[in-house]
């Protein structure tokens, strides 16, 4: 119990962390979900190619772990080059792999989605590097870690959960208080009649990818710059956590997202903490099949239709 | 439960609602239906008529009420139990399976009082043979009102035949369920006036067969001939009940047409 | 799936164009009778034969080679007729599919090695195998079937990622929270390294007339005969009130339940029978290469089989093994290509699902179409409920709503 008592503080604030990072992503999955009603597959690789984006960006301007311009203006030009390039890669995807398939059926997309989720990893793979690729963190934010109240954190971490939570309520005030948010929430909820209200809903479908990706790029920069490397694989298995949250919180619904993400950062951080390190993924995918199975529309989502 | 006339009532709806968040389709909705009649459902378009028939066969459950057949509740039970104890139905725009022959098609109505294991097909074992043979019978007496238009087209797929075969196809579908209550939802619709006239024909054989009929149709004049009662829905409610031309000069029945034309030949 | 025109007389055309218009249906009609089957798997099983007399009568060496190829395309070709029958059939994405074919090798690993010093006889094994898959099967199963299309890819992703865990971790006993369950020195699934030394089916290794039979070369030749088995009994489902049963769910789930059709129990059926054929290949596979590997379960092995049966298209025997065929040949006679192979596989798929989602063969369309009414769904959904089940809310209706509030509405139905 003890051991409990003391590492319990750090061990939420591990989660949070993390949490911070999945909520980010989480939001691209249940903003997609809500205007297309897709489950997009391909969004945990986007944030991966965000981190290479990233990575890439860096290795321009960092030689030998020495910053060649103000580390600032490198940090800046990685996050252009993460977000920018990460949204550009989301609406290239609507565009070729979804769009033809809109008014198929749900599933169609689906599959499609998966087929564009092995080929990102494939392509990063075999076109840019199999192994992992370092991040020159240490050159470009300094590495210190602070301690309080016997609980530490590295500022990169701290970091990351700030602007993760900036760009959370970023996102709130721009789709709850602006006229093209209104857009967004009325394409979301019905299509046709968007259509009619004079809405461009070609417009506002490529807009909301751009956003989710390169919200999902910038979460690809801040786990660069925390944990100093990124690999062809992490976006699969950050994806599928994420894509629980986004579940967890109710798909479709924003807030639920940012929640389900918190909440399941911390949950996955108690159970690593106290139970197992090593079943720690497989408590986070059971999580996802009992929610689904008990209770589908998650947290704050609207109870499915009915069936006969 | 026996009624005035003496004859048992096959189908007794009491009160069924069904409310669709604050639309409410069908409100407080009673009917009954008894052996051997042909009742008609008639109302303007959206009166709820589909809906009814939705609740009666299980595709939606209903929101309060009760429909029972031959003294059993249906409601609440899944639809493949409800076609079980005894009803079949046609739908409004015709739902026959495209990828099956009309010969599979009719088998489908079979299916539920038919037995066959998995391994009993693979295998040839004989009473999945006898099953699969007494079912191959069926679609033979199914197709017996219909034989000159659909026997030569047994083996073809559903989605190659014509409108009219289809429809046929979905009738013999109907049949060969053994349905003691058959549900035919507007069995006229996209029909000229020839293939109509046969469509009464085949209500009345069928009926003639043993089977009780309850029918949605918008072509006045059909149903009026054939109809040995008529009960009229408007916004959900039951506005008239009777016989056909009790129903016919009803004013309140005039006034939820006003205006509107039924829909034509 | 596109209409089609209204089959007419033709006794006048060509037998062949008569056939090219028949369309996919009519293609898969012609492809699965006895007379082509038949002759097909004959010439399938003397392929060896062929390669050894090239090999014996000049300088080629390939016949080794070649046969485990052949092998493992016949293997693949049973996973993709298996998958057909969830995925085409009973339109039921199961995206952890290929966890079964793991959860079959593992299993007949366990009882035919000296992992945990079992070795039973061969159809003990295969009942093992059976019953394992099928427990498993009913376990994602149950719950499963009863959500929707795409939260039942999920969960059955969800279940294949845990199975990929569970087996990766369960080469020593768990350790959760400072409790350890199992006795130490408990090595269930080998870990990263599988189970090893599994041995192969007890059969005779030369036979009269024929001689020596190579290893690759008999189990070829199971794969083969697995791959005859599947075929028939689907064909023989087919024509069942069983298969009637699935078409009839595949092309109008609403319809197939008004007739009576339990449709959750013959969804599960498909399911549950898919994954048991799985869970037996995977047994073959297991004693093929005498081992079991965690790769078994990894999820691009799914995907991979996925683009198989699309690119053939769904609903399509013929189309799963001409599937399997374009996957596994090319890449094996590519080696230099192998690193980019998956690259390839989801180009492939995505390709396909954008320009011709029916794929070669295909019957079933994943494209919406008003077919005599009703949408036809690929797969089961509550949607096809909401959708055609809401009152129609007609002008009308509008039009009353909009009275009350005062507007003027012009009245469609009214007519002076």
């Amino acid at each position: 119990m003890d051991y409990f008592l003391q590492n319990f503080p750090q061990q939420l604030l591990n989660g949070l962390e993390i949490g911070s990072l999945y909520a980010l992503i989480a939001l691209g999955y249940t903003l997609i979900y809500g205007i297309l009603e897709l489950l997009n597959f391909a969004h945990g690789d986007v944030f991966m190619v965000g981190g290479f984006l990233a990575a890439g960006a860096a290795a321009l301007f960092v030689h030998n772990e020495v910053a060649v311009i103000p580390a600032a203006l490198i940090v800046t030009l990685m996050a252009v080059a993460a977000m920018g390039g990460a949204g550009m890669l989301g609406v290239g995807i609507e565009r070729v792999a979804y769009r033809p398939l809109r008014n198929a059926n749900r599933l169609a997309p689906l599959i499609t989605a998966i087929g564009v989720s092995l080929f990102l990893q494939s392509a990063m793979q075999v076109w840019v590097s199999p192994a992992p690729v370092l991040v020159p963190s240490n050159a470009l934010v300094p590495q210190t870690v602070l301690h309080a109240a016997g609980i530490e954190t590295p500022l990169t971490g701290l970091t990351l959960f700030v602007v993760a939570v900036a760009l959370m309520i970023g996102l709130d005030l721009f789709v709850f208080r602006t006229r093209f948010g209104s857009a967004m929430r009325a394409t979301a909820q019905d299509r046709e009649a968007a259509t009619f209200m004079g809405i461009d809903v070609d417009r506002v479908i490529m807009v909301t990818f751009f956003i989710a990706s390169a919200l999902a790029g910038m979460g690809g920069l801040l786990f660069g710059l925390r944990y100093a490397t990124v690999d062809f694989f992490m976006g699969y298995l950050l994806g599928i956590k994420a894509f629980t949250a986004a579940v967890i919180g109710g798909i479709g619904n924003l807030r639920g997202a940012m929640i389900g993400g918190l909440m399941l950062g911390i949950l996955e951080s108690l159970v690593g903490g106290f139970i197992s390190t090593q079943f720690q993924d497989t408590f986070v995918f059971l999580a996802l099949i009992v929610v689904l199975l008990v209770r589908p529309q998650g947290l704050f989502g609207q109870p499915l239709t009915d069936r006969a | 439960m026996e009624t005035v006339t003496g004859r048992k009532a096959v189908l007794e709806l009491r009160g069924l609602t069904r409310r669709f968040g604050g639309l409410t389709a069908v409100d407080r909705f009673d009917v009954h239906v008894n052996e051997g009649e042909i009742v008609s459902l008639v109302g303007p378009n959206g009166a709820g008529k589909t809906t009814v028939f939705n609740l009666i066969s299980g595709v939606l459950k209903p929101t309060a009420g009760s429909a029972k057949l031959l003294g059993r509740e249906l409601t609440g039970l899944p639809a493949h139990r409800i076609t079980h104890h005894g009803i079949a139905r046609t739908f409004q725009n015709i739902r026959v399976f495209p990828q099956l022959t009309v010969r599979e098609n009719i088998l489908i109505g079979t299916h539920h009082w038919t037995r066959s294991g998995l391994l009993g097909s693979v295998t040839f074992w004989p009473p999945t043979m006898r099953a699969e043979r007494a079912a191959q019978a069926e679609v033979h007496s199914a197709i017996d009102l219909f034989r000159e238009r659909l026997e030569a087209r047994l083996d073809d797929p559903a989605f190659s035949l014509s409108y009219a075969n289809r429809r046929r196809t979905e009738m013999a579908r109907a049949l060969a369920a053994r349905p003691k209550l058959l549900l035919l939802d507007e069995p006229a619709a996209g029909m000229n006036p020839y293939e109509r006239i046969e469509v009464a024909g085949l209500i009345r054989a069928m009926r003639d067969r043993g089977l009780t009929i309850f029918l949605i149709e918008h072509h006045m004049p059909l149903v009026m001939e054939i109809s040995d009662r008529v009960v009229v829905m408007d916004h959900g409610v039951k506005i008239a009940e009777g016989l056909p031309k009790e129903v016919h000069s009803n004013p309140r029945v005039v006034e939820a047409y006003l205006g509107r034309r039924a829909a034509s030949a | 799936m596109s209409a089609q025109p209204a089959t007419l007389d033709t006794e006048t055309s060509h037998p062949l164009k008569r056939l090219w218009d028949a369309g996919p249906a009519g293609w898969n009609n012609a492809l699965t009778k006895p007379s082509v089957l038949v002759p097909f798997f004959i010439v399938a099983a003397l392929i060896p034969f062929a390669l050894q007399y090239v090999e014996d009568n000049s300088s080629w060496t390939g016949t080794q080679f070649w046969t485990f190829l052949l092998a493992n395309c016949a293997m693949y070709a049973c996973l993709a007729v298996a998958l057909n029958l969830v995925v085409g059939y009973a339109g039921l994405l199961n995206l952890g599919f290929i966890a079964f074919f793991g959860i079959g090798s593992y299993a007949y690993a366990l009882v035919a090695s000296n992992q945990i010093h079992q070795h039973f006889p061969f159809w003990a094994a295969l009942l093992v195998v059976i019953l394992v898959t099928l427990a498993f099967a009913l376990l994602v199963g149950i719950p499963a079937l009863r959500l929707r299309g795409d939260y039942l890819a999920i969960v059955t992703l969800g279940f294949g990622l845990i199975m990929n865990d569970l087996i990766l971790n369960l080469d020593r006993p768990p350790v959760l929270a400072g409790h350890q369950f199992g006795p130490s020195g408990l090595n269930l699934t080998g870990g990263t390294n599988g189970l090893h030394n599994v041995a192969p089916f007890p059969l005779p290794t030369s036979l009269p007339l024929l001689g020596e039979i190579p290893h690759s070369r008999m189990y070829y030749w199971i794969f083969l005969g697995a791959l005859a088995l599947s075929i028939y009994g689907i064909l023989r489902w087919r024509h069942s009130r069983t298969g009637r049963a699935w078409v009839a769910i595949r092309d109008d789930e609403l319809a197939a339940r008004a007739m009576g059709v339990n449709t959750f129990k013959y969804r599960l059926l498909a399911f549950c029978i898919s994954a048991v054929m799985a869970g037996i290949f995977g047994m073959i596979d297991a004693a093929f290469v005498f081992n079991a590997y965690p790769d078994n379960f990894a999820v691009q092995q799914t995907v991979t089989v996925f683009i198989m049966v699309i690119l053939g298209g769904l609903g399509s025997l013929p189309g799963a093994i001409l599937g399997a065929i374009a996957f596994t040949v090319p890449p094996y006679l590519m080696q230099q290509l192998v690193s980019y192979k998956y690259l390839i596989v989801a180009v492939a798929l995505i390709a396909v699902m954008v320009l011709r989602p029916e794929g070669l063969l295909g019957t079933v369309s994943i494209r919406p179409r008003k077919t005599m009414g009703g949408t036809v769904e690929l797969l089961t959904a509550e949607s096809t409920i909401e959708a055609t089940e809401l009152p129609a809310v007609t002008d009308t209706e509008v039009a009353d709503l909009e009275a009350q509030s005062g507007a003027i509405v012009e009245d469609p139905e009214w007519k002076p």
